[in-house]
């Protein structure tokens, strides 16, 4: 296993690399963003002066070089906006990102196999054609749309969940003080339902299709049949025999999906004003505080990596054909 | 899978009880939604509205700006101006201490002033970029205990109210941070101290004993919610007590809500299309057609501004007939009345009839999206009315912040472009200041008009009210026959006010909760 991991440093190095450079050259396109960062009645000396300061006279090429000699030494430059070091501003934000896609993902993944596997059972069925039928939807609607229609009918009018807000869990832990994370977490988990939802919605109605037509073929399998010839249960056939198999494809989307779910994160922490990395980010870009926007895209690359890793050893561990 | 569903049912039911009667607060705290964060609670380097609305709660200044325009003692008691004009000596009321319990002194106010300078922190602010500049700050100095004097470079007639605009904090809880502790730690001098920033979601206050200026409300939390529907959301719900900037079209939503309503006001920012005077435009076909002051006049006919506030900002306004705003405007000149078949004659008179495809000249007018009250539908409409008499507008919206900006602050949007500017109650040349000097920076015009700049020299020369004030409406009556603005409205502001509260909207965006009680 860590000869693979090895063997995936090279890919993760040049997957950043493209990473930063792709982002370098999409903030560029705007031009020279140095006028947003002096005072109206500045004076042209000192709009020179800042130029200069922030690094925007020196040729594209010089600042891109300059910005991966200072990755290298973990420097990742000081937010232009908030003036102050780019990775502070990611850390006091990350954690609530880290929540949410979290929670969006457990509601993404599990939420999909029963969705899924009801739905194979009842093939042909009026229940089968219901489930497909909201799987469709979820595919369909844009998700701040989703999120405000929530707000509307969840929040304000039957007033079951919070409109907007949030209530920290991991950062008190982060920082130490364990126990207020532990207390603040039933009210976490009420300020993230719905957002979460907001986000998860697409993903599960994807997986729960994907989660079906894998239980349909295996449900067709020899082996199934020999099982259920045995006399065991139908839910000892299914849960012990057939969703092993079935939940293959779900686990190698996970990875895939963990990426679009950050994106899906960024329109829907401004919805519900979840104060997370994606909403820091929307920000900076508006902002063109370029070392933030940077910085994010490294950290949030970093983290696709690890959890695409991570979901290959898992899918090795669960498919025993498959060698690393 | 039972199982599975029994223990979801049961973790909900934990949670859930838990939710809702979270949000709506208490009798002894007002909350405000925003729409955006503030970047840092360092009192000298404010750049927005928004951060200054929450500052001027935290801070006290030495006089502050009433609603009604006026100049009234806020840390200081009363102030004098030497015989020259360029100093300016207050006297601060006694008694006064930080957030900290440090004494407030004058060795303090001068200190406030001089760090707004100091290079090694190098701050790009409201004061350092817009006050210390206008003012010409030299220096500030402790003359006793409680005297401190501000040195100027020259006489300046609004001194005082640009001076208004520094917040004020002690020395030495100061000279302890950094530039990144101050920003994040501040520790102020006006009626609410600071409790906690929560970056992305709220900033706590609670009342500060001993202040200058007293407040109702025991906490003040401001909640930063970006999107406008939950903040319209939240508002009717009863969970935050105030919204700022509230959307126009959600307006009728909540004056329908039985727990908010829309307090709308005619605000101080002038809106207004700029007609670029400088060389680069003026090689062009339209460029070339604005640089004379007919045309410029002719097209002040073309727009019926009045419905464009009605139809597009939903709140009825009135033209503005100059750069200042009404209260202490021109005090005959009247609004250009919409009438394009003077527009067309006056065109005709100029030299540009229509040709044979009705067309009089080709122009240009850029904007910026996102940025103002229906900015992007406003601009259209502006278009449609300068099409309609004949002159045939590309409007061309890009990016408020990356495109735009930029060429806005290069004075290179043209040749006409849309702009809004902020703007004041308490003084006409605070206003006019925009166009002080042909060098100005918020001159994006690069208007040179000499009957309008030579009355400056009139102006910083006297120390006359009636000269003055002379001068000014003459200077006005310039700007209204051949200014460089197609004079459009001063922006409605929007507040969603709980029905929970009484709280009194400004005209100028400033936000005061210190005289907010509840309702009942």
């Amino acid at each position: 296993m860590l000869v693979y991991i090895l063997r995936r440093l090279p890919q993760t190095i040049l997957v950043i690399l493209g990473v930063t450079l792709i982002t370098f050259i999409a903030l560029q396109i705007g031009g020279d963003p140095t006028y947003l960062f002096v005072s109206e009645r500045a004076s042209p000396e000192e709009i020179i002066a800042t130029r200069i300061k922030l690094g925007f006279d020196k040729p594209l090429y010089v600042q891109y070089l300059t910005y991966l000699k200072n990755l290298l030494l973990f420097d990742f430059g000081d937010s232009l906006y908030f003036r102050q070091p780019a990775m502070k501003v990611i850390f006091e934000t990350l954690p609530a990102t880290i929540e949410l896609t979290i929670f969006s993902m457990l509601i993404a993944v599990f939420g999909s196999i029963p969705f899924g596997v009801y739905a194979a059972i009842n093939r042909g069925k009026w229940l089968d054609g219901t489930l497909m039928a909201i799987a469709m939807l979820g595919q369909s609607v844009p998700n701040f749309w989703l999120g405000i229609m929530c707000i509307l009918y969840i929040s304000l009018n039957i007033s079951w969940l919070p409109i907007s807000g949030h209530v920290p869990f991991l950062m008190p832990i982060f920082q130490g003080d364990f126990m207020q994370g532990i207390k603040n977490f039933p009210t976490t988990v009420t300020y993230l339902l719905l957002p979460s939802f907001a986000v998860a919605f697409y993903s599960l109605s994807r997986n729960a299709r994907l989660v079906r037509s894998s239980m349909l073929e295996v449900l067709s399998q020899d082996y199934v049949r020999t099982a259920r010839a045995k006399g065991l249960t139908e839910y000892t056939v299914i849960m012990r025999h057939a969703m092993r198999n079935a939940w293959l494809p779900v686990v190698t989307i996970i990875g895939l999906e963990f990426g679009f779910m950050i994106s899906g994160v960024v329109v829907v922490e401004v919805v519900f004003a979840w104060p997370g990395l994606g909403r820091t980010v929307f920000d900076a870009i508006a902002h063109r505080d370029i070392p933030l926007v940077q910085a994010s895209v490294v950290v949030i690359a970093l983290f696709v990596i690890i959890i695409n890793l991570i979901t290959d050893l898992i899918y090795a561990k669960l498919d025993p054909r498959i060698k690393l | 899978m039972k199982k599975l569903i029994t223990g979801v049912a049961i973790v909900f039911g934990l949670i859930l009880p838990s939710t809702y009667t979270l949000a709506a607060p208490p009798d002894d705290t007002f909350v405000v939604g925003l729409p955006t964060d503030t970047k840092g609670l360092e009192p000298a380097q404010i750049s927005s509205r928004h951060t200054a609305n929450i500052m001027k709660h935290m801070f006290g200044t030495l006089f502050f700006i009433s609603e009604k325009g006026t100049l009234d003692p806020n840390l200081a008691e009363s102030y004098s101006v030497s015989d020259d004009a360029k100093e300016y000596t207050f006297k601060l009321k006694e008694g006064l201490t930080c957030h900290d319990g440090e004494p407030l002194t004058a060795e303090d106010v001068a200190y406030t002033f001089n760090r707004v300078v100091d290079p090694d922190l190098a701050f790009v602010g409201n004061s350092a970029g817009f006050v210390f500049p206008s003012i010409d700050f030299q220096e500030a100095r402790a003359d006793s205990e409680l005297e401190v004097t501000i040195v100027m470079g020259a006489p300046n007639h609004v001194a005082l109210g640009l001076i208004s605009e520094v917040y004020v904090h002690c020395k030495d809880s100061y000279e302890k941070m950094s530039k990144e502790e101050a920003a994040e730690n501040p520790i102020g001098s006006g009626a609410y101290e600071f409790v906690k920033w929560d970056k992305g979601n709220q900033i706590v206050m609670k009342k500060a004993k001993g202040s200058a200026v007293s407040a109702n409300f025991e906490n003040l939390i401001w909640r930063v919610i970006p999107e406008a529907s939950t903040r319209t959301a939240e508002l009717i719900a009863g969970n935050v007590d105030m919204i700022t900037n509230a959307s126009p079209d959600q307006v009728d939503a909540i004056d329908a809500s039985n727990s908010a309503k829309v307090q709308k006001v005619s605000g101080t920012r002038r809106m207004y299309v700029g007609f670029h005077q400088g060389e680069e435009y003026a090689v062009t076909e339209g460029g070339a057609a604005i640089q004379k002051a007919e045309v410029r006049r002719a097209i002040q006919y073309a727009v019926d501004v009045e419905a464009i506030c009605a139809n597009l900002l939903n709140a009825p306004c009135e033209r503005a007939t100059g750069l200042v705003n009404p209260n202490n405007a021109h005090p005959t000149l009247k609004p250009y009345p919409y009438n394009p078949e003077i527009a067309e004659y006056l065109l005709d008179q100029a030299g540009y009839p229509r040709d044979g495809n009705g067309v009089r000249f080709e122009i240009t007018l850029e904007a910026g999206q996102g940025r103002y009250l229906n900015d992007k539908n406003v601009v259209l409409a502006i278009c449609q009315y300068l099409d309609d008499i004949g002159i045939k507008t590309t409007c061309d919206i890009m990016d408020w912040s990356s495109v735009y900006v930029p060429k806005i602050r290069k004075k290179e949007a043209g040749p006409m472009f849309f702009l809004g500017s902020g703007g004041g109650t308490w003084n006409p040349l605070y206003d006019m200041s925009d166009l002080a000097t042909v060098e100005s920076g918020p001159n994006y015009t690069k208007w040179t008009n000499e009957e309008w700049f030579k009355g400056w020299k009139v102006i910083n020369n006297s120390m006359d009210p009636y000269v003055i004030r002379r001068e000014i409406d003459r200077m006005l009556e310039v700007f209204y026959n051949e200014g460089p603005w197609l004079l459009l409205y001063f922006q409605p502001d929007f507040y969603g006010v709980s029905n929970r509260v009484k709280w009194q909207e400004r005209r100028d965006e400033e936000v005061d909760i210190f005289d907010a009680s509840l309702a009942n």
